[in-house]
């Protein structure tokens, strides 16, 4: 039997599985899945050894994906502050209040987001998004209810469909959306005035590392003199990266891409699934997160301001995420 | 079922034109071309092959009556074989062993260059799109993978992922237009501007039969689009918002300045350079001033008189 609770387990293969999937929503129950740990906790009530198992389950989530870097500062969010515990008691208080905190702030965020982003939208304007962002779909509905979208174009997003998702949220808020393959984009971007994407992971130097396809999303806007902005809540920026960490991108099974038959027929092809690329700051023109709307470029004052506890408790020159260390074990 | 190739489709025409002529009428002839016609206008406006074959066949029935345009059909076809194959040639003569290519869709033109560089005995690694809508490049893969080459499948949304592992983009086209644009498959010029921004050369296998004439006056190509059901299934858009609405284009046009050469069977060629070769190499099409219409309303008035 598992040391641990059922339901964190169910969280941790859902992230994995992709059953919960988009930046935003993987934190979100990473942190719920800290605090369920926390407040099931049945072993032995002493505070290093609960900080030992919260280790455990912090490091359970974070192998879940590897590129999402808002899984990760979720997870230093929460456990942090174990570092000033004094007692048991006191502990896994701190774990249950932070993880609350956490999602209602990510929440308050990317409300925040879409009032801020709405307004830099035109009256009468064309949208292009691609995947699934909660933040940019937020952008895109507030926008359209105060007049600025005419027409949304929604990538279809293989080889998932995520795209799928987007058209489905935006209809029912009744904004006008039509989907279109992905190697269509070029062919429509004439006609597009805004491309409004999210982010997993907003590096130092302003690099968006985003859905497979966004960099050449971004790239056929700044060909067609279109504007780019990403919707990014400041937990997706990565303190790691400031230390030189490279984002790593992961590869998913082939079969997410073609049948397994398929795939057993053709031996010697090697079907390729990367699921993310990385959008260099050059092609875009402002980050929206809930402190404003900055240049990519100046990603790093929100690290240092904003994210200044992860860059703290990893250590400047700490390029490894050592969850032992920030709780102080 | 599986979408015929620009090339495939110009084959099947003069298959069938060739079975009418020795079988059938005259005026049975006549009616099918004039049918054919419609079909390619309306089902597949960018086919500029099969449009220029219809316009060929007419213009030898116009000028030289019914005798011997089964010969002539026959003649046509191998001609056409004969230029695919020789521009296939040249492309592989520029790949050398150890490149790594990218393609898109299944132009039989890249196939048969891939037969050459099989023939050749060059070991090339090759990237491939699997091309949404109809997913032609899973059918590209598989050929590659038969001649043994190292093949790579990949979403199209990959390709600048991608892109700095290869060397040189090889696609096909449907029609060249006057001034060295290209249509082709849908995403090939969202491919041609990633090439472009990585300093990768692109490459288009067109035989001249692609050129398009009715581009030189001025004509616009039009490129069809499809709705959700070349998406989508019947059962998957169940759960999707009803009316769900798509835009779907099959075609799309590459710019001149994203490609840098056009391969023909007369050899490989700066795009914008076209209409010059034309005018050089093929007298016999660029010296016809007469446009798909007047041969077709032609051929119309010989039957009905």
């Amino acid at each position: 039997m598992s040391r641990y609770p059922q339901r964190v387990l169910e969280i941790a293969s859902g992230i994995r599985e992709m059953k919960i999937r988009g930046a935003g929503k993987i934190a979100r129950a990473a942190a719920e899945a800290l605090k369920i740990a926390a407040l099931n906790y049945n072993g032995v009530e002493d505070l290093m050894s609960f900080k030992k198992y919260m280790v455990d389950v912090g490091e359970l989530l974070i192998l879940t994906r590897p590129t999402a870097i808002s899984l990760p500062n979720a997870v230093v969010y929460v456990l942090s502050p174990l570092r000033g515990s004094s007692s048991f008691s006191e502990a896994r208080e701190i774990v249950v209040r932070q993880a609350d905190n956490f999602i209602r702030e990510s929440e308050e965020a990317t409300k925040r987001i879409s009032v801020i982003g709405a307004k830099r939208i035109r009256e009468n304007s064309v949208v292009l998004t691609h995947c699934h962002s909660t933040a940019a779909v937020r952008v895109i509905i507030e926008a359209y209810k105060q007049g600025r979208v005419v027409r949304v174009y929604s990538t279809e997003t293989r080889p998932f469909y995520q795209g799928r998702v987007t058209y489905t949220q935006l209809a029912k808020s009744g904004v006008p959306v039509v989907q279109i393959p992905d190697s269509a984009v070029r062919y429509v971007i004439n006609e597009v005035d805004y491309v409004v994407v999210g982010a997993d992971t907003v590096t130092s130097n302003g690099a968006v590392v985003n859905k497979i396809g966004t960099s050449q999303v971004a790239l056929a806007a700044k060909e067609a003199r279109t504007r780019v902005y990403v919707a990014a809540e400041s937990y997706k920026f990565s303190p790691l990266t400031l230390v030189g960490e490279l984002v790593t991108i992961e590869y998913r099974p082939p079969e997410e891409i073609v049948p397994r038959e398929w795939i057993e027929k053709h031996l010697r092809v090697k079907v390729l699934n990367p699921v993310f690329d990385v959008t260099p700051p050059d092609y875009i023109d402002a980050i929206i997160t809930e402190y404003g709307v900055i240049p990519p470029q100046a990603a790093v004052l929100i690290l240092v301001e904003k994210l200044g506890w992860a860059l703290d408790v990893l250590g400047y020159g700490e390029s490894k995420l050592d969850l032992k260390k920030i709780v102080g074990l | 079922m599986h979408r015929f190739t620009g090339s495939e489709l110009a084959f099947s025409i003069l298959s069938e034109l060739y079975s009418v002529a020795i079988k059938s009428s005259e005026k049975e002839l006549v009616k099918r071309i004039l049918e054919l016609k419609d079909f390619v206008l309306n089902e597949r406006p960018t086919s500029v092959a099969s449009l220029n074959i219809l316009r060929l066949i007419g213009l030898y029935i116009l000028e030289q009556g019914f005798t011997g345009v089964d010969e002539y059909i026959v003649g046509l076809r191998e001609k056409y074989e004969r230029s695919l194959e020789r521009a296939a040639e040249i492309m592989s003569k520029r790949i050398v062993s150890g490149e790594v290519l990218l393609s898109n869709s299944n132009s039989l033109a890249v196939r048969k260059v891939l037969r050459h560089l099989s023939e050749q005995g060059k070991d090339v690694k090759i990237y491939i799109t699997e091309s949404r809508p109809g997913n032609e490049g899973l059918l590209l893969a598989e050929y590659a993978e038969s001649l043994g080459f190292e093949v790579y499948l990949i979403v199209d949304s990959a390709v600048r992922f991608f892109m700095k592992n290869i060397d040189k983009v090889v696609v096909g086209a449907e029609a060249v237009a006057s001034n060295g644009a290209i249509v082709s498959k849908i995403g090939t010029s969202l491919i041609a501007l990633i090439a472009k921004e990585a300093r990768k050369r692109v490459f288009v296998v067109a035989p001249i039969l692609k050129f398009s004439h009715e581009t030189l006056y001025g004509e616009l190509l039009k490129l069809p689009e499809y709705d959700w059901r070349s998406l989508i299934s019947e059962e998957e858009i169940a759960e999707l918002p009803v009316d769900y609405r798509a835009r779907v284009p099959l075609y799309d046009v590459t710019p001149s300045e994203y490609i840098d050469a056009i391969v023909t069977e007369y050899g490989l060629f700066a795009p914008q350079a076209i209409p010059l070769i034309l005018s050089l190499v093929e007298r016999s099409i660029t010296s016809t001033s007469r446009s798909l219409e007047e041969v077709m309303s032609g051929l119309k008035a010989l039957v009905e008189v």
